[in-house]
Formats: C-alpha cells, structure tokens, sequence
C-alpha cells in the first residue's frame, strides 16, 4: 500500500514537472491560439515569454488579433503600440526575428489608421509618410508601397486644392511652388488629371504674371480640365497680341478658341485690323520699290529680294483683299523680266538659269527657253560645270537649240533677214512638216542661197557649244561625264524628233523627267507604236521613264532589261540566274515586241562568244549556255556554239586527262542531244561511246550501270548523221573478234542468238559475259555499213594501229 | 566664242556691205586678232551662221510697265489693353 502511495505521489510529481516545462505550455498556448482563445493563450505565453523562442512571437500574434477585432481606432492604436513595446521584453535575437513579421503587421496597422484620420491634411500626410519610411515592412513591402502611393495621390489633390487657394488671393509665385508639389505627388502616384491640371494652372498664373509659356513644352496642358484650357488659351492670345505676336495669336485663336464669344470676336477683329494695318504696311513698301525700280535705284539683289518676297506677300494678302493679291501677283512678270536682263547683263548666269527654273512651265515660252539657252551656254563657257550642274545646263542648252520654235523667234528681233526665207526641211529639232503655224518667211522648201537652212544654224550652235565644252573643261573626269552626258541626251533626242511627228516641245531626257514633261512624251511614243507599230518609238521612249510602269515604253524597257540580266548573268557565269528568269511570263515580255524577240539570240550568242574569247575552258559555262538555249526561243545559232564548246572543251580536257571518259560522255551527250545531226559532233560522241565500252571491258571504270544507262538513251536517239558515222563502233567489233579468234577463243560463244554456247556445251564466266554485253552494245550503237570513204579506212587502219587513243577532231 | 557683233562694232541689222567696211575698221582698230575678225565676218556673211549669232541675243519678253498698287485701305487703330483678360476666369 506505502508502495502504491509513494508510486503515485512520484507520479504526481512527474506530471507536474512534465506541465511546468516551457514547450508544454507553449503547446498548451498553441491550442488556447487554435480554439481563439487568445486572453488564455497570452497567459500562458506571458509565463514562457523568456523561455520558449516562439513565445514572443505568438504572445505578439495574440495582440494583433484582438487589437485587429477592436472597433475604435484609438484603442487599435493602443493595442498596436503594446505590441511595439513587447520588442523591449525581447532577450534573445531568434525570438526578435520571429517577432518582426508581427512587429510589421502592427506598424501596417498604426499607419493605415493614422493615414484614415489625417482627413487629407497635408502636415499629417507627409508625417505619416515618415513613420511608414522609418517602419520595420517586413513581409509587408508591397503593403506598404501601396499605402505610400495612396499618400502621395491624397496630397497631390491636397496640394492643387492649396495652391487654387493661394492663386484666389493673388499670390502667383507662392502658388506655382505648391502647383509643382502637387506634380510631384502626382508623378508618384500617377495622378494624371491632377498634373495636368496643375501644368495648366502654373502656365495661368504665369501669364497673369505677364511672363511668356512655351506651350510646345507644354503639351499637357490639352489634357487639363476644359475650362481651364479656355482660360489658359485665352489669356496666351491676348498676351501674344498685347506682345505684337499676331501670327502665333492667329494661330492659337484658330486651333484652340474656335467657338462663338464677343470676347473671342475681339481678338478676331483685332487680327483683322492688324492684318489690314500690315497690307497698308506692305503696298506701301512695294510702291516705293516699284518707284526705285523705274528710277533705276534697285540693284540687282534687291531687285531679286523684292521678286522673292511677293509670293509670301501675295499669300498673306488673300485674306485681306484678294484683287489687292492679285494686283501685286501682276507684277512679278515684269519685274521677273528685269531680274533675269540685269542677270544676263551683269553675265550672272548661274542665277539667271535659277530663275528660269522656278518661273512655272517657262518651256512653254520660247523667249524664255532661247533665254535659258544663252545662259547655259554663258555659264559653260564661263568654265562653270561641275559634277552637280552640268546635267541641268546641258539639258537646258539641247531642248533650248533643238526646239525649232525657239530659232523662229530669233528672226523676229532682226532685220538684216527680211530678204531671206529660212526652211526647216533640215531642221533638227523635227523630221516631218508638223509645225501647225510658221512665220511668213519660213517653208519647208529645199535649201538655197535665199531660202537659208535653219538646221546650219542649229547644228552651227551645237557645234559652238562642243567647242567650249572641249575648251573650258580642265578636270578629265568631269569632261568625261560632260561629253558622255551631252551625247546620250542628244542622241535620245534626235530619236524622239526622228520618230515623233507631232508639233510638240522635244525636250532631252534630264529636262523632261526634271520638269515633269517625260510622260507626255512617253505617251505621244505609246501612241506613235499603237498606230504604226513602230518599236523604234519605244526605243526612243525608255530613256524618259522616270517611275511610270503603266505605258508601253517601260514594258518595252522591261522586257529590254530581262536581256541585259541574262547578259549580266552570262559575264558572272551565273546559270541559276539565268534559270530564275527563265519564266512563261519574262518570255511573254520578249515575245511582245520583234525587235527584242528576234535578237535575243544573236544578243545571247555574242556575249556567251565574248566569254569563251576570254576562257574556252570553263566548264561552268556549259550550264550557262544550256539555261540560255532553254531560255531564247530561236535558239540554233546557241545549240551550234554551245555543241562546239562542248565538243572542244571535252577533246581537251580528255587529251589531257583533265576529265575521266564517262565525264567527257555525259557531257558529249548534251552535244549531242542539242546538235543530233552534226557530223563533228557526232564523230566525238561515237568515239567517246567507244572508249566507255572499252574502259568497261579492260575494267578501267565503275560506272558502268551508268555508262550504260547513256548507251541505252543512245539506242532510242541515233540520228541519221550519228548512223552514218558509228561504223567505228562495228570496226571496234571485229577488232575485239578477231582478236579473240587469233587467242583460240570460241567466238560462237559471243554471238547473240547464243547457240554458239548451246552446240559448243561451253558456257561464260563472268568476264566473258562482260564481254558479250560490250560487244552487243557495239553491235546495237554501231553501223554495219562498210564505208568506202578513204579517210574512214585510214581511221580503221590507225585504230588497228592503236594510234587512236585521243579523241579525233 | 566671241560675239561677231561685237568684234566687229557693228549692229545687229547691219547690212552685208556694212560688214566689209566694219571688217576693214576692226583690222585698223587691232583691238581683236586678224583671225578673230576674219571668222566674225564670215560668220555675220553666211546667213545660217549669222541666225547663229543672233540666237546669242537675249529674246526680249513683252511685259507691262508696273503701274503704282492703289489701295482702298486705312490705317486702323489697335487697342489691346482694352482687352478683359479675365474673360475665362477659371477659378472664379
């Protein structure tokens, strides 16, 4: 029984002991913290708070959650703060790591009120924005990143409504400080319609401070409240008006304040008056120029500055008074005229060929063109081309001399020639009677001492000019691009006047495609084709194509080009180019026009020729010369040349032992194929068939399957030619038999009905079958004919010589 | 090339006889080189050539005199001070 006592009694001891140890209680707590019974679970937590790790931790954890249940935020706040000063209990630094993530959630807790009660006061905003800087986050950085962001969105609408404040009281300065903190908060806290808003009040308060804006930097401000705009657009017009900017008042007035105000009205009479005010400013102004300009008082350059400045003149005047536009628009002719006299006076060509050039459509006057032609041929012989203006002058010169219209106006300035008649008959600048309308004086009757050639007298300026051209350019280079420009502009001229029958302007290519005239002429070509089907017309058109693709010129052009590809590809020996332009519809192109389609191959022909003049050993050629036969319809001429180079390039290669037999007949067979009844062609093919089949024979070769393949192609394609030259074959035939006859070989054995093996009992190996194919071959791909032909016996004799291992011809 | 004109001092609807004796002048003048003088009268002597040289003339353009621009236009007076800036008082 004391037994049992004492047994139990040490029970009881043990159990004690066993509850007394921290991580008991804690567990303990654990549970009260499981079934939410937080009040228990901090008692018991309060007695292991030193002694367990995690005890602060949860002893924490139960605070925030009663705290977290609290109605008034004051008593939140209190509970928040315990929490804060549990950190002081603290001993141990693991129990202070568990502890922070709690510490956090309370930090959260405090600033999330304290940011509710600050009622959008600025001071307790930027106070709390502080604590939340100072604030253990951790755990809770996005948390917190959010609650900071709602911080600086409430004082950016804290700060605008401040500084509207302080703008009422009048106080710009002050307020265009706290607008730009509003910006900033906004910037942090992407308030845009705050910092729009605000850009567009600073931008008010410094008008109302009299100061300029840029409202290019500005651009915000289209964003901000529509009132605002109003205000801010207004205020900046009658700023810029009262700062005598009418222009960019104009414009702000039109763009932004379209709407129906007297206010508005105002300003728009304004412009208007002042607008009138600047016309009365200008006549005045060109009356006193027009005053000096008879007074011969203006020199040149103002001459030209008082020219250039009336297209702007004119512009601003329409809106004031349109016939007060048009009297001054009447004015430039004259005054266009006196500029370009005292320029071509003073020898200022350069700046006479400018003006010219901007006068619209000046080739439809003649004077003007004559004009153009004295200064293009001034400026040159001044020595003046250079690599950038000698196309323009050149151009100018050709259309001015070649334009007959421009010689018959000179015979109107003189009389010295009013005893002549002059005749166009050898003019230049036209080939048929088609000027509608000729002077009196002027026929198209046959040249005579009375009746003066018009043609010398353009072809005498030409030659003037060539002389200069040849005399006044120093730089080589440059006289080379000159005299190589010159010709090529004039020799498309004369083609167009050659061709053209109708009574329009000639102009050089470079003039045309300058001033907007090549298409007329590409059109009167298409014409010209249309009715006399005339390619030279086309011809003469594609050196004005410029970038027009719907006229007949450039298909001609086109179809022309895919020539000088092909071309191009044969001096690159480039066959895969070849092959891709080798399409139905690049021949379609070709096939339109006769002059192109009947010379592809003499084309083709000749530049392939020029190629082998350079390498008559290339082997890369052949595949060219096979995608160009492929290529041009009329292709006999290219099958000769291609079946010649072949046949060359393989006696060569073989001779030399460049290229193996099989090769050479692969090769030969393209020849052959191509040029079927060519004796040479033939001959070299034969003879090549042979040494295969002996190279078979003397097992000199491992193609044989596709050497045989060759033959067996041969067999369905002998052409007559090829049957009247392959007696070497059946020659090689009975050498080979008679041969064997002489070794004591059965030759029945060899024969082609087999009975010779059948009577004999004997059969063939390997090798002698070998043979009987070689042989059948030579049977099937050669003649049987005798020849009588000498030269044919003198082979045979040298073949029995074996004298023939090289390849005939 | 030198206007033939000019080498030779004469005008430009100088007559054929005229041209000798012009030609004659300009030698005694030695102001241009014997050969310069001989091809500018052969040059003014050969009609084509002549049209040659005429086509070196500047063609004269028919134009009209400018005539002074009359106006109906007055000057008028500008008051920008009388604008109310506040027309569009935003915060009003």
């Amino acid at each position: 029984m004391e037994v049992v006592i004492i047994l139990i009694i040490i029970g009881i001891i043990g159990y004690l002991i066993y509850q007394s140890l921290p991580n008991t209680k804690f567990e303990k707590a654990q549970a009260y913290f499981n079934a939410k019974n937080y009040v228990e679970a901090i008692n018991v937590l309060n007695g292991i708070f030193d002694k367990h790790n995690d005890a602060p931790a949860k002893f924490a954890e139960c605070k925030l959650i009663l705290g977290q249940g609290l109605k008034a935020n004051s008593e939140k706040l209190k509970a928040f703060n315990e929490i804060l000063e549990l950190r002081k209990r603290i001993n141990n630094t693991s129990s202070i790591a568990n502890f922070e993530n709690i510490e956090a959630k309370a930090l959260y807790g405090i600033a999330k009120i304290q940011y509710e009660d600050s009622n959008a006061d600025i001071d307790k905003l930027n106070q709390n924005l502080k604590f939340i800087d100072n604030a253990n986050k951790k755990g809770l950085e996005t948390d917190f990143n959010s609650l900071r962001t709602k911080h600086y969105y409430q004082l950016s609408e804290s700060y605008f409504k401040k500084a509207i404040e302080i703008e009422k009281s009048n106080k710009y300065p002050d307020a265009i400080q706290v607008y730009k903190k509003s910006i900033e908060c906004s910037e942090k806290s992407s308030n845009s319609t705050t910092k729009y808003n605000a850009v567009a009040r600073i931008s008010i308060c410094r008008l109302k401070l009299n100061k300029s804006i840029d409202l290019q930097e500005n651009s915000e401000v289209q964003k901000s409240d529509k009132e605002y705009q109003k205000d801010l657009f207004y205020r900046y017009s009658v700023y810029l008006l009262k700062n005598g900017n009418f222009q960019q008042a104009e414009n702000i007035i039109s763009t932004h304040l379209n709407f129906n105000s007297t206010d508005i009205e105002k300003l728009r009479d304004i412009l208007k008056a002042e607008k009138a005010n600047i016309a009365l400013k200008q006549i005045t102004q060109i009356n006193q120029k027009i005053e000096q300009l008879y007074d011969n008082s203006l020199s040149t350059e103002e001459i030209s500055t008082f020219y250039n400045s009336l297209d702007s003149i004119v512009s601003s005047l329409k809106t004031v008074d349109l016939e007060l536009s048009e009297k001054v628009l009447a004015i430039k002719p004259t005054l266009f005229n006196r500029l370009l006299t005292n320029y071509i006076s003073i020898e200022q060509y350069g700046n006479a060929i400018n003006l010219i050039y901007k006068y619209p459509k000046f080739w439809e006057s003649p004077e003007l063109l004559k004009n153009l032609g004295i200064c293009c041929y001034g400026y040159t012989s001044k020595g003046l081309l250079t690599e950038k203006n000698y196309k323009i002058v050149i151009s100018g010169w050709l259309t001015a001399v070649y334009s007959d219209n421009v010689i018959l106006k000179s015979l109107e300035d003189t009389s010295w020639d009013d005893n002549y008649t002059f005749s166009l008959a050898e003019s230049i600048g036209t080939n048929y009677s088609q000027h509608e309308e000729v002077p009196e004086n002027v026929n198209y009757d046959d040249i005579s001492e009375s009746n003066i050639s018009i043609g010398a007298t353009q072809r005498e300026l030409l030659q003037q000019f060539e002389t200069i051209i040849h005399k006044e350019i120093k730089d080589h280079q440059l006289s080379i691009q000159v005299n190589d420009f010159y010709d090529k502009e004039k020799e498309s001229l004369e083609k167009v006047v050659n061709v053209l029958a109708t009574d329009i302007l000639f102009p050089t290519p470079h003039f045309a495609i300058s001033n907007g005239l090549n298409n007329e002429i590409i059109k009167a070509l298409d014409n010209d084709y249309v009715e006399y089907s005339n390619e030279e017309a086309l011809e003469a058109g594609v050196p004005y194509i410029k970038n027009s693709t719907s006229s007949i010129v450039y298909q001609y052009f086109f179809a022309n080009d895919i020539i000088d590809r092909i071309n191009s590809a044969i001096e690159a020996v480039n066959s895969a180019t070849i092959k891709k332009l080798n399409t139905k519809e690049n021949k379609g192109w070709i096939e339109k026009f006769d002059n192109i389609s009947t010379t592809v191959e003499d084309s083709l022909f000749n530049t392939i020729a020029n190629k082998i003049s350079e390498d008559d050993e290339n082997e890369a050629l052949i595949a060219v010369m096979e995608e160009c036969i492929a290529f041009s319809s009329y292709n006999e001429k290219l099958k000769h040349q291609y079946s010649n180079y072949v046949a060359n390039y393989c006696i060569s290669q073989v001779n030399e032992e460049n290229i193996d037999n099989f090769k050479a007949l692969s090769l030969m067979k393209g020849a052959y194929l191509r040029s079927p009844n060519n004796p040479r062609i033939c001959k070299n093919f034969i003879t090549l068939i042979r040494f295969n089949l002996m190279d078979i024979l003397n097992e000199r070769t491992r193609k044989e399957s596709d050497i045989y393949k060759i033959l067996d192609w041969v067999k369905g394609n002998m052409s007559q030619t090829y049957k009247q030259n392959s007696s070497e074959l059946s020659n090689a035939r009975k050498e080979i038999l008679g041969q064997l006859r002489a070794n004591g070989v059965d030759i029945s054995l060899f024969e082609d009905n087999n009975l010779g093996s059948i009577l004999s009992g004997h059969s063939l190996n390997s090798q002698g079958l070998k043979m009987k194919k070689v042989l059948t071959y030579l049977t099937d791909l050669g003649s049987i004919q005798e020849t009588s032909n000498p030269l044919d016996r003198l082979r045979q004799l040298r073949q029995q010589l074996n004298l023939d291992d090289d390849l005939p011809f | 090339m030198k206007n033939p004109y000019i080498i030779l001092g004469v005008s430009q609807d100088v007559e054929r006889a005229e041209i000798m004796k012009a030609q004659m002048l300009a030698m005694k003048d030695k102001k241009y080189s014997l050969q310069e003088i001989q091809i500018a009268a052969k040059q003014l002597l050969d009609p084509a050539k002549r049209l040659a040289a005429d086509f070196m003339f500047p063609a004269k353009i028919k134009a009209r005199r400018i005539q002074i621009i009359q106006s109906n236009l007055v000057y008028q007076d500008i008051n920008v001070n009388e604008l109310n800036e506040n027309a569009f008082d935003s915060i009003k």
